[in-house]
């Protein structure tokens, strides 16, 4: 045995198993605590109830440019230079995660640094300046990220985009959370004080704290953030996504070799609710993301070696190509279904979206098997005490459950439900939920004019495998070449790359 | 298992500065008498387990002509079971513990991990043990696979900087396997449906127990654990084969290259300089690690002149990397016009320069060693991200002995090295500088 000669000592700590009793809502800025004894570092996640649902028209962009002008910019008492000096040895950060209806700032310290890091993060949220070259830095950032990242080097976050902006058209969802490259470029100095002033209010937050801090740290930071002007804005309406009356489809035209797919539609259940867990039992089976267990990456990826994965959320996932497990505080109000089919060979497009809808409908109709809904059940039981193991992400789960107005943990109702959900509930919830005939459809491809008239002609797209496949492969594919698409002409658009995301 | 949402894990920090070691747990190392080696390290996560087999193979090992990126087409391949356990039944039997469970693969090595409830640790090690020693596919599973990860590649190279590694490892390599990337040269992806009878060897040459290390951590007991690994790794027969890697010879000129990206993009620069393979041992090494931040990392002079003050980059930033062979120490930037670009290239020659004859702040050297040590303190708070962390080191080294060894000899480097280590590396015969601008700028 080898054993180091000094080694530090761990601690086990139970926190609060119940974070989240009493009588807290969405509206509630009572704050989420998550004390642990003896930890030697304190998490901070400082909620303001603003997003880029908030963004004026003609500004889009402007909540996720105030944000960073508070995280990556100079305050009144500190250059962005001497801030990143002075949280360079305390090896930390503290940054903001703007979504469509939330914008955390956190940051975690060790005990040792709290009080430097603590006036750094302070004056971020309280004092920031404001000034045009950190207002030019962040802006050319996100025209940098709109202009070229999205639209060129990433097809699958690309289409995924088309698909939130086509559903949400003309809706306070209906952007990026980045904006618009016309948006950004229009923000001034002036848009962000003015945004700031309205958002940025005291009554307009939700103090997260977690960790080794003290009472004394605890009262200090809701003294500091009660300097913030008074004032709670209008709520935004939830957003009303786009009335689909059957199959609805926007091409990219894009010089690309892979044809990137995303699929959706809205769904009215949110977490908290009987039918949201039961969804994601068949939402687990039909496509956990990032996972081998997923049936549509059995069929389309296992089976069939087209492309590198295919999964399928109840809730929004972004930037779902860097990430293993689901993001926090993210959260909305308004929900979508989607199924993401990451990139297959140009000519094999027709058929993968043929597969994954008759695999969708196929779900929809027919249900979940005893089997399957008995599989998944027990891995989600267990796969979900991954989402949230370090304090700074419980942090984040119980944000979003007060955003959710829950009463109870989500994630421990999450493990209840798992084992007393049945096989009809789920196939209940599925009937009320999910529907096939109606779905908007983003294609990021090379010639959109020949998609779009195959699609309108229903014809079959014949596979040709470049390797042998098992007979149970090739009478499947019988059905999958000529699975029947309806569309009408009228549903489908064709955007150039070059024009999208600029209004 | 109620009990896990309300699990903490953390280290004590407040110590580091009186520490003689950086690694905060103790840990046990085992042998088996087939040479797989186990780095058992328990930590105060209740019920979680992390569970890591690291093979010390990676694209690094890819020495015969045509057959690069077979290491990762490899990683794919595990997943297709056993006769045992077949894939779809590893699948549902992975899937039924809950655990998450992936794999990757980089130059150096290929790791294989699962996070799960403790009391699933039997199972994992049976199934992981199963697949390593009896690792079954039929040739057309091996066939389809090829076409997954023809996928992944296409969905990797819209990504500009995926296109520039390709061609700066392509241009400053001559003979070292360093010459491709990870995922290979597409040429070689296309072919590898034809490769099933290669695989196999493989296989046979590489999952060897002499060339794997279970790096095992989270709320486990070292004997018991030790107990069912040695009951089922304990049949597996040595047998690694070790590839003949070409050394690179040393480089004698700068070379060059403009390449041209399929979309739009601002001009990327990666000037990158022949390194020295990770050696703890190694003042200069150590050095140029801590250069890489001092002179290109965000409180640097350079990075406030560019992106701060000017704001002529959208970023610039460093990387010295820990390999088993003498890898590139590299500098990329993203310039806003392509007319800044050469400035930009002049600047950080001259930076460079500067570092050679003038010696840093102790300061600044000072709190970028602190840095460092919170920095990694920070990152070890779960099972995952401590085996996780731990897996590149392991894979270079075969143990993490050396990890200790790499801290103290950062914390000292003086500023004197780090001038010395400046005039060693950044050298122009050891320059590689390739630009990359969008075809559709």
């Amino acid at each position: 045995m080898k054993t180091l000669s000094f080694a530090l000592i761990c601690f086990l700590v139970i926190a609060l198993p119940h974070t989240m009793v009493g009588e807290e809502t969405v509206t509630s800025n009572k704050p989420v605590l998550l004390p642990v004894k003896n930890d030697p570092t304190i998490s901070f996640r400082i909620w303001f109830k603003v997003g880029s649902q908030n963004d004026p028209a003609g500004k889009e962009g402007l909540a996720s440019v105030t944000a960073a002008m508070l995280s990556d910019a100079s305050t009144e008492k500190n250059s962005y230079s001497e801030i990143l000096e002075k949280l360079y040895p305390l090896a930390t950060s503290y940054n903001a995660s703007a979504s469509t209806e939330m914008t955390v700032f956190y940051g975690r310290t060790h005990k040792d640094n709290a009080q430097q890091f603590y006036s750094l993060f302070m004056d971020a949220i309280l004092v920031p300046a404001f000034k045009q070259e950190d207002l030019d830095r962040i802006k050319s950032q996100l025209i940098n990220y709109i202009e070229n990242t999205l639209r060129y080097a990433s097809d699958e976050e690309l289409g995924k985009a088309v698909l939130y902006n086509e559903l949400f058209r003309e809706t306070p969802y209906g952007h990026l959370l980045a904006g618009t490259s016309d948006g950004i470029k229009s923000i001034t100095i002036d848009d962000v004080r003015s945004f700031y002033k309205q958002y940025y209010t005291k009554e307009n937050l939700v103090i997260g704290l977690g960790g080794g801090y003290s009472p004394e740290l605890l009262a200090t930071l809701k003294k500091d953030l009660a300097k913030l002007p008074a004032g709670a804005p209008k709520p935004v309406p939830v957003a009303k996504a786009k009335n689909l009356d059957g199959l609805d489809f926007t091409i990219v035209e894009k010089d690309a070799a892979s044809t990137a797919i995303s699929m959706g539609f809205p769904i009215k259940a949110l977490r908290g609710t009987k039918d949201w867990y039961a969804l994601a039992i068949a939402n687990s089976w039909l496509g956990e993301h990032r996972n081998s267990s997923s049936h549509l990456y059995q069929v389309i990826r296992e089976a069939r070696g087209l492309n590198y994965g295919d999964y399928s959320y109840i809730e929004n996932y972004p930037n779902a190509g860097q990430r293993q497990l689901p993001p926090q505080n993210v959260s909305r109000r308004q929900q979508i279904f989607e199924i993401w089919i990451r990139p297959v060979p140009n000519e094999t497009r027709l058929f993968a979206l043929r597969a994954a809808l008759r695999e969708f409908k196929n779900l929809t109709e027919h249900g979940m098997t005893k089997n399957d809904f008995e599989l998944t059940r027990s891995f989600l039981n267990k796969y979900v005490l991954h989402y949230a193991p370090t304090t700074m992400e419980r942090l984040a789960y119980a944000l979003d459950d007060r955003f959710y107005g829950l009463t109870a943990s989500h994630l421990e109702t999450f493990r209840k439900m798992m084992k007393t959900l049945t096989l009809s509930d789920v196939n209940a919830s599925i009937k009320k939920h999910w529907q096939y005939g109606k779905m908007e459809i983003a294609v990021v491809t090379k010639d959109a004019n020949g998609f779009r008239d195959a699609l309108l002609k229903n014809a079959p797209s014949p596979i040709k495998y470049s390797t042998p496949k098992p007979e149970s492969v090739l009478n499947e594919d019988k059905e999958i070449v000529s699975f029947p698409i309806k569309v009408k002409e009228a549903n489908i658009r064709i955007a150039p790359v070059g024009e999208l995301f600029v209004k | 298992m109620k009990c896990l949402f309300t699990t903490l894990i953390f280290i004590v920090l407040g110590n580091i500065a009186m520490s003689q070691s950086i690694f905060p747990y103790k840990y046990q190392v085992e042998t088996l008498p087939n040479g797989l080696k186990v780095i058992m390290i328990p930590m105060e996560s209740p019920g979680l387990v992390a569970y890591y087999s690291v093979v010390r193979t990676g694209s690094r090992d890819e020495v015969e002509p045509g057959k690069s990126g077979f290491a990762h087409f490899f990683e794919h391949m595990m997943f297709r079971g056993t006769k045992k356990y077949p894939g779809p039944v590893y699948d549902s039997l992975i899937t039924n513990i809950g655990a998450n469970a992936n794999a990757y693969t980089t130059d150096d090595y290929t790791a294989y991990h699962l996070n799960f409830a403790k009391e699933d640790l039997e199972r994992v090690i049976e199934l992981e043990s199963d697949r390593f020693q009896n690792l079954y596919y039929e040739k057309p599973d091996f066939q389809t696979e090829a076409g997954a990860v023809y996928g992944e590649y296409r969905k990797s190279i819209t990504n500009p900087f995926s296109v520039l590694n390709e061609k700066v490892q392509d241009l400053a390599y001559d003979v070292h396997t360093y010459k491709h990337t990870t995922i290979g040269f597409e040429a070689d992806i296309k072919a590898m449906p034809e490769q099933y009878e290669y695989s196999k060897s493989f296989f046979a040459r590489f999952y060897r127990p002499e060339n794997v290390v279970l790096v095992i951590t989270g709320d486990i007991d070292t004997k018991k654990t030790m107990k069912l690994v040695t009951k089922y790794y304990s049949d597996w027969k040595k047998g690694y084969v070790k590839p003949e890697i070409v050394p690179e010879p040393p480089q004698k000129a700068e070379r060059t290259a403009e390449i041209s990206y399929n979309g739009k993009t601002l001009p990327i620069i990666d000037i990158a300089y022949k390194g020295d393979a990770f050696d703890p041992a190694s003042k200069d090494y150590a050095a140029a690690n801590l250069l890489g931040d001092l002179a290109f990392g965000e409180t640097s002079d350079l990075y406030k002149k560019l992106v701060i003050n000017e704001q002529k980059v959208q970023f610039i930033s460093a990387n010295v990397p820990v390999n088993r062979d003498a890898p590139l120490f590299e500098i990329y930037s993203m310039v806003k016009k392509l007319e800044d670009l050469n400035s930009i290239r002049d600047d950080v020659y001259k930076t460079l320069e500067e570092f050679k004859t003038k010696p840093i702040d102790e300061k600044r050297l000072s709190d970028l060693k602190k840095r460092y040590k919170y920095g990694f303190l920070m990152g070890l708070d779960t099972p995952d991200h401590v085996a996780g962390g731990l897996a590149r080191y392991v894979a270079v080294t075969g143990g993490i002995e050396d990890v200790d060894r790499l801290y103290k000899q950062i914390d000292a480097v003086t500023p004197l090295e780090i001038m010395k280590a400046a005039q060693k590396y950044f050298t122009p015969e050891r320059r590689t500088v390739v630009v990359l601008k969008g075809a559709q700028s």
